[in-house]
């Protein structure tokens, strides 16, 4: 067995999991704090107003990342629902079901910096289009998840139910985005392409791909956070969390 | 020990479950009056108004089939789970997506039919065109029946918990999108003269996959929800 095999299979132990996590947490969250706040400065400071937005489109640097954040997460927490289902290991279950929490928060971050920009751009805060719905309804898939797995006694149990939903929901995923779109469209064109010339100045461009990188990473960081304390609670009755606790020293 | 076929064990699980919804009938009537009664409010909260009722009566019939159906989905497997039958089912010979795939057909013969012999009714109530009628039937046709393969898959999931009504709706919403936009596009379509093909195409399809992979994905599920 190579390192990096034998790395990966240590990493699926949860005391090792723990420690790792908490050992790559600050270095995530320095990283996301830092490109954030050049993204951010970059993006509402040293950009210029578009000549039809006006500052409205200042809030892409938020909204955009978060969109596409929303997707990334539910990409991880399929991929990682999906091993959690055939699979079972408890690692892939923990981490299916925190991405939940956290790719739920960026739809609705998505959502709400949308219909705050609509409402000067398209004089409406919300309108049926294809975009917008689909996100409304990958919010709800989101929130299935989330209120499949607090409905079980058994957090093991509900974890292995909502993955199995998370993977049926992302086959249902394009299938609800084309039938939407089928439907009606509205939305503005994508504006950033991996090939070929963006439709998107380079001033406006830089910023928003470091905020959207800050935001990978504050996923990662904010993951990490949520998985140890969600393992401290699901191996409360295990020794190596009892040895954390014993060295911890008490708080109030 | 005799052994039974897999024909067999089909036929027995769908005679059973016909035979326990026939004893008591009074209960697959309930959806049916819940429909009615839903498609009966439209009116007086938008007002009498024919032209408004007719170009919205498609997609009411639709929604209000849905949300009978939707209704009684929860009671899918939950007498079984009450008297231990499921496990028995779990446990029996014939492979369980075969029993659960019985177990949908009794479901959507006890609960869909009825829903879609009233609908028309409904639909002429509320003003639908005599042209749109037929397509009304065979989009419902289909978008039930795939409701009932998708909702029985959800409802697995459910099984262990408590008071999973909610929960089923929530679940339910985002897959049932698709199968409402088609189903109420293709009656739309006909509606306005428009060709009503491609939309029905699409719902035929998915229940062709759905018809394949809900009942293995509803065992899948149903084992996840028992095994604790």
């Amino acid at each position: 067995m190579n390192a990096f095999k034998l790395w990966y299979h240590k990493l699926g132990s949860p005391p090792y999991f723990y420690v790792f996590a908490g050992y790559i947490q600050p270095w995530l969250w320095t990283i996301a704090l830092a490109l954030a706040a050049a993204g951010l400065y970059g993006g509402l400071v040293l950009a210029p107003p578009d000549y039809q937005q006006g500052d409205a489109f200042r809030i892409i640097f938020v909204h955009v990342p978060a969109a596409w954040m929303s997707l990334f997460v539910y990409g991880v927490m399929a991929v990682s629902a999906f091993i959690a289902v055939v699979w079972r290991p408890k690692m892939a279950e923990v981490l299916a079901m925190e991405s939940a929490s956290i790719g739920a928060a960026f739809t609705l971050i998505a959502l709400v910096t949308g219909s705050l920009w609509g409402r000067p751009t398209w004089g409406t805060y919300w309108t049926w289009d294809a975009r917008l719905t689909s996100e409304l309804v990958l919010l709800f898939i989101y929130l299935g998840v989330i209120g499949l797995y607090h409905a079980f006694e058994d957090p093991r149990q509900g974890a292995r139910a909502a993955s199995f939903l998370a993977v049926v929901g992302a086959v249902n995923l394009p299938i609800v985005h084309y039938s939407v779109v089928w439907w009606n469209t509205l939305h503005q064109g994508t504006t950033v392409r991996y090939f070929g010339p963006s439709s998107i100045a380079p001033s406006m461009l830089w910023p928003l791909l470091a905020m959207t990188i800050a935001a990978k990473f504050y996923y990662g960081a904010s993951l990490m956070g949520r998985a140890r304390v969600s393992l401290l609670s699901l191996e409360r009755g295990k020794d190596w969390v009892a040895e954390i606790v014993r060295k911890e020293p008490a708080h109030g | 020990m005799s052994a039974v076929g897999l024909a067999d064990g089909f036929r027995a699980m769908l005679q059973r479950d016909l035979l326990l919804a026939w004893r008591r009938r009074g209960d697959a009537l309930l959806p049916v009056l819940y429909a009615v009664i839903v498609a009966t409010l439209f009116p007086f909260a938008l007002g009498p108004e024919h032209a408004l009722l007719a170009r919205i009566s498609g997609g009411v019939v639709l929604v209000t089939v849905l949300l009978a159906m939707l209704l009684s989905l929860d009671a899918v497997f939950r007498g079984d789970l009450d008297d231990g039958a499921l496990e028995q089912m779990v446990l029996s010979p014939q492979p369980l997506a075969l029993l659960v795939a019985a177990r949908l057909l009794a479901y959507w013969l006890v609960t869909a039919l009825p829903l879609i012999v009233v609908a028309p009714l409904l639909a002429y109530m509320l003003g639908l065109e005599r042209a749109a009628q037929p397509v009304l039937l065979l989009a419902l046709l289909l978008a039930t029946a795939l409701l009932a393969l998708i909702g029985t898959v959800l409802t697995a999931l459910t099984v262990g918990t408590r008071r999973s009504g909610m929960l089923l709706a929530l679940m339910l919403l985002p897959l049932a999108v698709p199968i409402v936009i088609f189903a109420a596009g293709a009656v739309g379509a006909a509606q306005q003269g428009l060709p009503w093909v491609a939309p029905v195409a699409w719902l035929a399809a998915a229940l062709a996959l759905a018809l394949v992979l809900a009942p293995l994905a509803c065992a899948t599920a149903l084992r996840i929800a028992l095994d604790s």
